[in-house]
């Protein structure tokens, strides 16, 4: 099966698009999310390449969207 | 705990004379205008004052209010509301302008002050590492910048090689 990537992309952009319109309040609580996450996987590794790998998430759309 | 306590504790240093103003940059200051860019600490730029009678200026009366009020110090961040948060003197031209043209924006009842999107694009540009880079993408992709706006500070404060660079990398 070869990937579309082209529908792929249209729907990161569209994703990436729904969060930057959500209520700012909102996303600030998104960023504590991801910081409590980031934090919670270094912990769990003592591995240098682990930490320098974390840089960047994508969070996740809450259950209520 | 969370960042919106931050912004109520920095409001709150405001109101009692501790800072004049603030304004958010960095990775948070980005998530007002674009996706949350998850980060770890939170950047926040002052103007520090001078301690009376003494023409230097210093961050101490912003750590002492802050450490009678139970945060720590963690290096050079300190600790408020479980993030650590990094006070950033307006030291460049271009950040004092940032500072002076900062918006204020409503965090469910809580008023912020956040770096518009234009000056956090060219603070990112002069820094220039790789995720300021992309960060500055993002920026263009979401479509949310004032791109004349943007290229005016860009001219105003010597970034124009910068800018140059950045769009033979990333924008032809």
């Amino acid at each position: 099966m070869k990937p579309d990537l082209a529908r792929i992309r249209e729907s990161k952009r569209v994703f990436r698009k729904e969060l930057a319109e959500r209520p700012i309040a909102e996303k600030l609580r998104m960023l504590d999310a991801l910081r409590q996450r980031t934090l919670a996987i270094r912990r769990a590794s003592n591995s240098d390449a682990t930490k320098k790998a974390i840089v960047q998430e994508t969070p996740q759309l809450p259950d209520n969207k | 705990m969370g960042i919106k306590e931050v912004i109520e504790i920095l409001n709150r240093m405001q109101a009692d004379g501790v800072i004049e103003r603030y304004a958010i940059g960095g990775a948070v200051g980005a998530t007002f205008y674009l996706e949350p860019i998850a980060t770890l600490d939170v950047d926040v730029f002052v103007e520090f004052h001078a301690e009376p009678g003494s023409a230097i200026v210093s961050p101490k009366p912003i750590f002492e209010y802050l450490r009678d009020r139970g945060c720590t110090m963690e290096g050079e961040y300190i600790v408020i509301a479980g993030w650590p948060v990094q006070f950033l003197p307006a030291g460049s031209p271009l950040l004092q302008e940032a500072l002076a043209a900062s918006v204020e924006k409503d965090v469910d009842g809580t008023a912020a002050r956040v770096f518009t999107p234009e000056h956090i694009a060219a603070i990112a540009l002069d820094t220039g590492r790789a995720k300021d880079k992309a960060r500055v993408l993002q920026f263009i992709e979401a479509g949310v910048l004032d791109l004349e706006r943007l290229q005016e500070i860009i001219a105003r404060h010597g970034l124009t090689g910068h800018w140059q660079q950045f769009e033979r990398q990333f924008l032809k």
